[in-house]
């Protein structure tokens, strides 16, 4: 039972920006999205809004926005219905940042883009222009401001699409994913740049550790309901409250095996054939390159001497910067794309001819797994590549429920991939490589858009299988976690190749190459802090529902109240016995054994 | 005005005269690849940042030519230049384009391209129409020994020609129209002349989203690549195709859906903030009236002049 005392002050009706009441919004299908919202947000508060995927998150902001209309309650802003002339006025004072850029970078260039806001205030063309290149000198594109969009990396157009908010110093800003896909470089301005916003901020975003550094509220939504509004410390120091909402990002601080069943502790399971033993034989590499180049039709090189080994069994990370070169390596390696040197798969020269069939022997999880599921169902998505592997009817049939039963996904046979979770698609795109049992798997950040419990999940999944790996990933604590040997990659070449643990290690190197993750680490162990577990006696406050007697009367019925009693808990320390200050607010779940039996007295309505 | 002229070639030589000229425009096709490939490739490592400093507007006669003189005059002289019907006024009007390039400094790269896109059009009327003109009298049909029925009409050639020297002529005029300001300016300057703003507006998102829809495309299907798929004809494929499609509409409609709340949510009311003030002065009208001048005078070249010629050599 989770304590449903709001601890977080509530700001005073009378300063209230947002205030909702009982909100309710469906989907034109009729599905429920919203029910039963009261939130109540003040001038500079700073909240996270955090949750499962299609806990209704999006919607909410939407409605906040004005972009979709409550079915039944209200939305009030600076007082006043979020309707007519109001609503109007309000999207000039609220900026909403949305998770893909492409979706905001809709002019032809940066400065048209960042100028269109301003424009619509009603600024004067040069205003307007004047403002959007303060705008675009505060994220750091101020030379690319001629640029058309499509030519930006990723984390310059985020970055650009919040210049275009900026531009029109928004009194609130709403942030959706701010940081999928960024690498931690990006990152890091990206929350440099919203750590100096002085407005009211919101932000959905599954990263916890990033919304405990820019956030000190936070909104839990579950189902559709608000569950929890905690301050940012207290979510992130009660472990339970997170696991019951798949936030428990924990398994990151502590680098533990997580808990799902059937996950860590079992032996791999081997999904491709076990590679030939010989005695005597030297073992070959099962992926080779040798001054190796690809150039884009353009002429613009991509790729530049890349020499790489990569043995059967053998675990390897990818990382560098945005636009290194690392999804271009990954096509070759696909046979997408030809480039010239030599590529040799288990020891075989790679032909034009036997590039056709690297398909049969190489599988891979896009970034965006949206891009490999096309088929009407779940259990077709998975049986299209063994159907192209010309597998009998009767096997397919036993592989596709052998695969989706690995990445928990039995049962989900004849569901539309599409109406998937963001985690459940992930998943999905995993089992229809792994359907193919090929030998060389190669994930391209496949943390990307997850929330906590479905990224430990994918990790527990992915620590599980026998198989070559070559895993491309911003995200450190998947690199250190699943890898042995880390390549790093810069400008279209392999800087350094070394043990994982070393590359970790190695903050200069990171530092390089745009990886450091100094905040990260900070709030880490901040975080890790206020989870830490001693066992002592303290008396504490305890609000509680459930039946009960009290006195002469017997009776059952649920109810509330606060009373104060000693009570242990269990908590840890590594530091010994000095003193220390626990979480601002504790929660925690017990039973009252003897309570029932306790005269005490309530009131009855 | 004669008779039909037939004459009786090898077999050889006909194929020659066929397959010659298809053979120099695959060449040429192939060179300008090359070249603006090699151009490319001069800086041996990839540029990564320098990007524009400042707005690329130049300073030629194009660049400060009021945008609604210019889209008028010069889409009025390419319907003219498309109603040439000789070679040499068509092959004129090529001349006046690519003075019309040279006067507003566009890229010879980007000239190129736009031929390159239409040669394969081009192309077909050159192999189609002289094998299909109708010979009518005074006509010469160059024809294979013991071959009647196939011939080759030089009056078909000399049309195709004239087709293809209008068709670059037109092409080449498209750079200094819609390269010498912003396309936001330009389609303002459309709407400014009548033409409804929506369609404007649609316009200019979909020559951004373009490059989006297209990367999306290419990532679905290499997705669907690497999981075997290979065009073949069977049902299988229609399947997957069918699938694809279905799933690229989807989520474009998605996309636009996203695009358009972006657009509200940043106070989109139905119309795009004008680009700049436009201000037409005489210079611009008198410039517009040059260009239809030229245009008037290139039909009456073509149609006075160029008549009696043509007919005289024909009887000839």
């Amino acid at each position: 039972m989770h304590d449903p005392t709001p601890p977080v002050l509530q700001p005073d009706p009378e300063e209230t920006l947002f205030s909702v009441r009982e909100l309710r919004y469906r989907y034109a299908d009729g599905t429920s999205a919203l029910s039963g919202i009261d939130l109540d947000i003040a001038p500079g508060d700073r909240i996270a809004l955090v949750g499962h995927n299609g806990s209704g998150k999006t919607t909410l902001v939407k409605l906040l926005c004005g972009l979709l209309f409550p079915a039944a309650g209200t939305i009030a802003y600076r007082g006043r219905p979020l309707a007519g002339s109001h609503l109007d006025q309000a999207r000039l004072e609220i900026g909403l940042l949305f998770q893909d850029p492409d979706d905001q970078l809709f002019c032809h260039t940066l400065i048209d883009d960042a100028a269109f806001g301003p424009r619509q205030q009603g600024l004067a063309p040069a205003s307007a222009r004047e403002a959007a290149r303060v705008a675009l000198a505060q994220v750091g594109l101020s030379e690319m401001a001629y640029k058309a969009p499509h030519n930006l990396s990723l984390g310059q157009k985020k970055r650009a699409a919040l210049a275009g908010l900026l531009a029109m110093q928004p009194a609130v800003l709403i942030l959706d994913e701010p940081t999928t896909n960024l690498d931690p470089q990006q990152e890091e301005i990206f929350l440099n740049l919203l750590r100096d916003f002085p407005g009211t901020l919101l932000c959905i975003s599954h990263d916890l550790i990033f919304l405990y550094e820019l956030c000190d509220r936070a909104v839990v939504i579950d189902r559709g309901r608000i569950h929890h509004d905690f301050t940012m410390r207290a979510l992130v120091s009660h472990r339970a409250s997170l696991r019951g909402h798949g936030l428990d990002f924990s398994f990151r601080l502590a680098g533990v095996a997580p808990v799902h069943d059937g996950g860590i502790g079992r032996a791999p399971v081997r999904i491709s054939p076990p590679a030939p033993t010989g005695d005597a034989v030297p073992e070959t590499p099962l992926v080779s390159l040798r001054g190796f180049d690809y150039r884009y039709p353009d002429g613009t090189r991509a790729l530049g001497g890349v020499d790489l080994d990569i043995a059967a069994g053998e675990r390897v990370a990818l990382v560098g910067e945005n636009g290194a070169g690392k999804t271009t390596l990954l096509s070759c390696l696909l046979g997408l794309r030809q480039g010239s040197g030599t590529f040799r798969f288990a020891g075989r020269a790679v032909t034009r001819r036997r590039q056709k069939s690297l398909w049969r022997r190489v599988g891979m999880v896009f970034q965006d797994c949206a891009d490999q599921l096309f088929c009407p169902s779940v259990a077709e998505e998975v049986a299209f590549g063994l159907r192209r592997l010309g597998c009998p009817p009767g096997e397919i049939e036993d592989r596709v429920q052998e695969t989706l039963a690995r990445v928990r996904l039995s049962g989900f046979e004849n569901r539309v991939p599409l109406h998937l979770s963001g985690g459940e698609r992930k998943r999905l795109a995993l089992a229809c490589v792994l359907a193919m049992s090929p030998e060389l798997l190669i994930l391209d950040e496949p943390t990307a858009g997850l929330d906590p419990e479905g990224e430990e999940l994918l990790l527990g999944i992915i620590r599980d299988l026998d198989v070559t790996l070559l895993l491309v990933s911003h995200d450190m604590f998947f690199v250190g976690e699943l890898t042995q040997r880390t390549l790093v990659m810069h400008r279209g070449e392999i800087g350094c190749d070394l043990p994982t643990r070393d590359f970790l290690a190695d903050e200069a190197l990171g530092s390089l190459n745009g990886l450091a993750f100094t905040y990260r680490r900070d709030c880490s162990s901040a975080i890790r802090e206020l989870q830490h577990e001693h066992e002592h006696s303290h008396p504490h406050r305890h609000l509680h529902d459930h039946p009960h007697r009290h006195g002469a009367l017997v009776h059952s019925h649920p109810h509330e109240h606060v009373h104060e009693h000693p009570h242990r808990f269990v908590h840890r320390h590594d530091r010994g016995h000095e003193a220390h200050d626990h979480a601002p607010h504790r929660y925690h779940e017990h039973d009252h054994p003897d309570h029932d039996a306790e005269p005490h007295h309530h009131d009855h309505e | 005005m004669g008779d039909i002229l037939q004459i009786a070639l090898p077999a050889w030589q006909f194929a020659a005269l066929l397959l010659a000229p298809l053979g120099l425009l695959a060449g040429a096709a192939a060179g300008l690849r090359r070249m603006l490939k090699q151009r490319s490739m001069n800086g041996d490592n990839p540029d990564w940042s320098v990007p524009p400093l400042a707005d690329a507007a130049g300073t030629t006669l194009f660049h400060r030519w009021d945008v609604r003189c210019k889209i008028a005059a010069l889409v009025v002289y390419s319907f003219l230049v498309a109603s040439l019907q000789h070679l040499t006024p068509a092959l004129a009007a090529v001349a006046v384009s690519v003075l019309a390039l040279v006067l507003a400094r566009s890229s010879l790269a980007r000239a190129l391209m736009r031929l390159l896109a239409i040669t394969g059009f081009l192309a077909m009327f050159l192999v189609v129409m002289p094998l299909s003109a109708p010979a009518h009298p005074g006509d010469t049909v160059l024809v294979v020994t013991g071959v009647d029925w196939l011939g080759f009409n030089l009056r078909g050639l000399y049309k195709a020609l004239a087709i293809a020297a209008k068709g670059i002529a037109i092409a080449l005029l498209m750079e200094p129209l819609l390269t010498t300001a912003p396309l936001p300016v330009t389609l303002h300057g459309l709407t400014r002349l009548g033409a409804p703003d929506m369609v404007g507006q649609m316009v200019l998102l979909s020559h951004r989203y373009l490059h989006v829809f297209r990367h999306e495309a290419e990532r679905m299907a290499a997705g669907m690549r690497v999981r075997g798929f290979r065009k073949r004809t069977d049902l299988e494929t229609l399947r997957a195709v069918a699938n694809f499609l279905g799933m690229l509409f989807v989520r474009s409609f998605e996309r636009t859906e996203r695009v358009f709340d972006a657009m509200r949510a940043r106070g989109y009311r139905g119309h795009f903030p004008a680009p700049a003030a436009t201000r037409m002065a005489a210079k611009d009208l008198v410039l517009a009236a040059v260009w239809l001048a030229v245009g008037i005078g290139l039909v009456i070249y073509d149609r006075i002049f160029w008549d009696r010629i043509f007919w005289d050599q024909i009887c000839w």
